[in-house]
């Protein structure tokens, strides 16, 4: 009787959530998708939108300017997280170690992950400013470079400093996750492995990384899942520029939507930035199993 | 002997340079900013470059509050966080005991639901929530983003704290019930108290995300009066100059707050995002 009632309030318990998701999540989502298949612009809201079935899909895939932002923001993905996972592991690696300080590098770790991502963004775009920018007075000073390099008005540049500035801002909470996974690592594996004379390396690549690999593997799909909606970053450091060279899809769909008023082809700029987040989720299904288990 | 002596001793050195460089990369940006923030224009653009600003004067705060009206941003910005803070933890709570305590039906379809969620891209919600605050005449209004934003951070919030509801022994809970206690009676005075500790966690999370959220913001509060602090701070640069030494004095105090914050817990959000990763 009582267990009865009580899986009642686990019910009733529930409805606050879901009538949030129905309102904000289920109903946008559909909206979206539907949208997405629809003539409708800002400028002739009034007439409503009108179904004109797989068009916008088809005008999406001939249009170079989608194909640009979904390669510069893949591109962006790939190399982001892949950095950010090898320097966060390294980073794990010797926190994981017991050593004078250890407590005050992880209490630093958290100022890049606690600023808004717009104060990084601008903070960057300082020390990156080609004329007065503290990164081009160090190299000049120190030699390297004779002319100043155009840290945000050149696309390959660009490109490298705003990888730079998302892995200052995510290594740090990166090698926190990572190293929660190092500390479930058992010592007397690694001990008897080493009895066994295993170096350091072969300890790490046979016993921690398989180890490790479910809560690496749910860390790494967070990660890849958020580089890819990349937007208050570039916003700030390169507002797309230069000529479209780090617009990410995000981007192109929020110019889609509020500057040309383009809201039928937005939404499907939308839904191809959502499918891809699902295929990326479907590459770590390992990982979302793991998750789901109560 | 000697060797793995000497060993431990370099491997010691290694650690301090390691730590030192390491704190450097992470804070040396941010005071590079913070110095800014207290530069005139001629120290600002000084040629060689110049590291400390001659005076610690305010002037730059000063006039950051005044060329736009900063402290109604911040007030607004800190409006929107505690209501969908709140709210979300409320809400929350509710939605996790009720996943990690009883025996409803579907909850691996639930979690499957939150998880897809925080998949989901937000441009995807972006213009049917705009559409839609536009219709109920939301846009523009503190009490609407902070809705918004409640949808936006549940998922994560309710996922955190899962692990904290399910540590608690079920013994704690049916010694309430055997008091004769009912289910939203333990629940608030017995459950909540337990895991209040979490919660507090939780909270500081959650207002910090909410308060660094910027897309959603940028579209549905951009007028002055509902405007937030991440939109402001992109608004001092006009077309042809960019007045870096008000943007860095605006931005300081736009992260101090959620500094001094983490700070003060940082151990316990150490700990709650560590296990979050592991057990969650």
């Amino acid at each position: 009787m009582s267990n009865n009632q009580r899986t009642k309030m686990g019910y009733l318990f529930l409805i606050p959530t879901l009538i949030v998701f129905l309102v904000f999540i289920a109903y946008p989502v559909c909206s979206t998708i539907y949208l997405s298949f629809c003539n409708y612009r800002t400028q002739t809201i009034t007439q409503g939108a009108t179904f004109t079935g797989l068009s916008n899909y088809i005008k999406m895939f001939q249009d170079q300017e989608m194909w640009t932002s979904l390669v510069f923001t893949l591109k962006f993905t790939v190399v982001s997280v892949i950095l950010e996972t090898i320097l966060g592991m390294l980073c794990a690696i010797i926190m994981n170690r017991k050593f004078k300080g250890n407590g005050f590098v992880c209490a630093m770790i958290l100022i890049p992950w606690c600023i808004p991502t717009i104060v990084s963004g601008l903070m960057w775009s300082y020390i990156f400013a080609e004329s007065f920018g503290v990164v081009n007075y160090l190299l000049s000073v120190a030699n390297i470079i004779q002319d100043p390099i155009k840290w945000l008005s050149d696309g390959n540049w660009a490109f490298v400093s705003v990888i730079y500035a998302d892995v200052w801002k995510t290594v740090p909470y990166m090698s926190l996750l990572l190293l929660s996974a190092l500390k479930t690592v058992s010592n007397d594996y690694l001990e008897a492995a080493s009895l066994d004379g295993a170096g350091k390396a072969r300890r790490f690549f046979s016993i921690v990384l398989p180890n490790i690999r479910p809560v690496m593997m749910v860390a790494i799909m967070f990660r890849t899942i958020q580089s890819f909606r990349i937007y208050d970053l570039i916003r700030v450091m390169t507002n797309g520029g230069p000529q479209g060279s780090t617009k990410s899809l995000t981007m192109y769909a929020m110019e889609q939507y509020f500057t040309y008023g383009n809201m039928g082809y937005g939404a499907a700029l939308a839904v191809l930035t959502f499918v891809i987040s699902l295929i990326i989720a479907a590459f770590f299904q390992e990982g979302v199993k793991n998750k789901l288990e109560v | 002997m000697e060797r793995k002596h000497l060993n431990r001793k370099v491997s010691k050195i290694g650690m301090i340079i390691f730590s030192v460089v390491f704190v450097l990369l992470i804070i040396l940006p941010f005071v590079w900013l913070a110095l800014a923030a207290f530069k005139n224009m001629r120290e600002l653009y000084a040629s060689p470059v110049q590291i400390l600003p001659s005076s610690l004067s305010l002037d730059n705060f000063i006039e950051a509050f005044t060329v736009q009206p900063m402290a109604q941003y911040i007030l607004n910005s800190v409006i929107v966080s505690l209501v969908s803070t709140v709210l979300i933890i409320v809400i929350g709570c509710m939605a996790s005991f009720s996943l990690a305590r009883t025996k409803i039906k579907g909850k691996r379809l639930i979690l499957l639901l939150l998880l897809t969620i925080t998949l989901l891209p937000p441009i995807t919600l972006l213009n049917p929530i705009y559409l839609m605050m536009s219709k109920m005449g939301l846009l523009n209004t503190r009490i609407g983003l902070a809705l918004v934003l409640v949808a936006i951070e549940l998922p994560s919030a309710v996922w955190y704290l899962m692990t904290f509801f399910q540590t608690i022994p079920d013994t704690i809970e049916e010694s309430a019930m055997i008091d004769g206690a009912t289910i939203p009676q333990t629940f608030v005075k017995i459950l909540l108290p337990v895991v209040r500790p979490g919660i507090f966690t939780i909270s500081i999370m959650t207002f910090i995300n909410t308060w660094n959220n910027y897309i959603f913001p940028l579209v549905l509060n951009p007028t002055k009066d509902a405007r937030v602090v991440t939109v402001a701070l992109t608004m001092y640069s006009g077309d042809t100059y960019t007045p870096w030494n008000l943007i860095a004095a605006a931005a300081i105090v736009a992260s101090i707050p959620l500094i001094i914050m983490v700070l003060a817990i940082q151990k316990r959000i150490i700990s709650g995002m560590m296990d979050g990763a592991v057990k969650g």
